[in-house]
């Protein structure tokens, strides 16, 4: 049994038979709520090499397309360096500091070019949101 | 078994405190006590005292609230504020609980509490089947739809000066409130262990760089919906859930009233109000035209809100503070907004 599927039987444990048995009203909620959330657990953990091997996929193709569309202008530097760092770091959070720095670097940018390269972090994150909801919904 | 860190309480600790209020009162028994689940942030018991005064038999129904310094919002919401803002509002037209003491002190009953008035009605929930059927009865019957919407109202034109509510902090002119709210969830996101979200960081960027100037000042509720109203006969006989109010801009409220987030399966503004209804009816009771502009933003920024809500609950479970499992929970609910978040941003 993987750990995953481990996970989901311990959820309809909890739900069919444990839940049931409760009488206490907040003790049967927390069993019911420990069903749900090892539930969800066992979704994630059942997913998350699938999930890590796309995401490591779409940072590939998001660093290079960013830097496609960066030409020399003022404000790039900023952006070109949050960029740099996330390419070495390959560390998904560090988008973050990405998109603080169009933020800031609107005006400099131009709304052409912030709107282009906003937009293709934006595509990145909507495929890494639609993953998570896989399992969170 | 019990969420809270501190001590538990018994009717007995608590006929012992409200003796020492009731100087002129003989024989204090407390009846139908019970802890009741609402919300996250408080623990609450209602029941009814019983007691002789002059030899005249009394009854008061309470409501006890106590802080178990585990809260969900912690301290953006605090019991004394609340009991201050409730002391203000008995002056005004807006129904809600009569607040009698407050007491900081933890040496009393453990943490701080404040006891108020038990109002008659009930809050039906509208997350679940039962609730749901409820408002739409009533949605039918034709009478609170309009109660909702004229208590709003009386919330939003409470001259706020005149009952004392300045204490709440007026915004700076402009975007000063907008400003302010963003500041605070931000404040509370960073008091969790959670790693930062892209999505979410777009979502401030955005909320900061398009933030609507607020043209007028009312009291706003926070989170005025069904389930935070008591209801009585169709009546509305409390507006409660005071741990969100702020001096602001009333479209604030008005863009939780239309946010699909408080309704489920139907298009009644939080289970219960045709839109066209509430716009007519608030705009004529207000003399505020509806600002659907400023209420899309008001939107995105209740999904930072939520974020740091469920940002906040998922880390009270993780970091041992809480044992509550409906807090670890809301880790998952995190992506769910942050879905809808970067749906309502056009991705």
């Amino acid at each position: 049994m993987t750990p995953d599927e481990l996970l989901q039987r311990l959820s309809q444990t909890l739900r069919k038979e444990i839940g049931p048995a409760i009488e206490s009203e907040y003790s049967k909620t927390q069993a019911f709520m420990a069903s749900v959330v090892t539930q969800k657990l066992g979704r994630q953990v059942g997913l998350e090499r699938a999930h890590e091997r796309a995401d490591a996929a779409e940072l590939d193709a998001l660093i290079g397309d960013l830097g496609g569309l960066l030409e020399q202008s003022p404000g790039e530097d900023r952006v070109a360096a949050a960029i740099e760092d996330i390419g070495n770091s390959r560390d998904k959070v560090r988008l973050c500091a990405v998109i603080v720095a169009l933020y800031a670097a609107r005006d400099e940018l131009g709304e052409v070019k912030f709107s282009a390269l906003l937009n293709r972090v934006r595509l990145s994150l909507r495929a890494n949101i639609n993953r998570q909801m896989e399992y969170a919904a | 078994m019990t969420s809270s860190p501190v001590a538990a309480i018994s009717s007995e600790d608590i006929r012992g405190y409200l003796a020492t209020k009731l100087a002129d009162a003989e024989h204090i028994e407390l009846h139908d006590v019970a802890q009741i689940a609402v919300g996250w942030s408080h623990e609450t018991w209602l029941f009814e005292c019983h007691y002789r005064e002059s030899g005249e038999p009394r009854k008061l129904g309470l409501c006890l609230r106590r802080d178990p310094g585990n809260a969900l919002l912690r301290h953006l919401s605090d019991l004394g504020e609340q009991f201050r803002v409730l002391k203000c509002l008995e002056r005004t037209d807006l129904p809600t609980p009569k607040a009698y003491w407050f007491e900081s002190d933890p040496a009393i009953l453990g943490a701080p509490f404040l006891v108020m008035e038990k109002v008659a009605g009930a809050c039906p929930s509208p997350w679940g089947r039962d609730g749901r059927a409820y408002y739409a009865g009533a949605s039918e019957r034709g009478i609170l739809p309009g109660e909702f919407t004229r208590a709003l109202a009386t919330l939003h034109t409470i001259d706020w000066q005149a009952a004392g509510l300045e204490f709440l902090g007026r915004p700076e002119p402009g975007t000063g409130f907008a400003e302010r709210e963003i500041a605070k969830w931000r404040e509370l996101i960073a008091t969790t262990e959670h790693p930062p979200e892209p999505i979410l960081t777009d979502l401030i960027c955005w909320l900061e760089a398009n933030i609507p100037p607020c043209d007028r000042v009312t009291l706003v509720h926070g989170a005025y919906r069904t389930g935070n109203l008591l209801i009585d006969d169709d009546r509305i006989s409390a507006v409660l859930d005071w741990e969100l109010q702020v001096l602001g801009d009333p479209m604030y409220d008005v863009a939780y009233v239309l946010s699909d987030l408080n309704r489920e399966g139907t298009e009644l503004l939080s289970n219960l109000v045709a839109r066209d209804a509430f716009f007519e009816d608030y705009e004529a009771a207000t003399g505020f035209v509806i600002d659907e502009h400023r209420c899309r933003y008001y939107n995105a920024l209740y999904a930072m809100r939520s974020v740091a809500f469920w940002m906040s609950a998922s880390d009270l479970y993780a970091t041992g503070r809480s044992n509550d499992i409906r807090l670890a929970r809301t880790a998952w609910s995190v992506p769910v907004v942050l879905d809808r978040a970067a749906r309502d941003l056009g991705y």
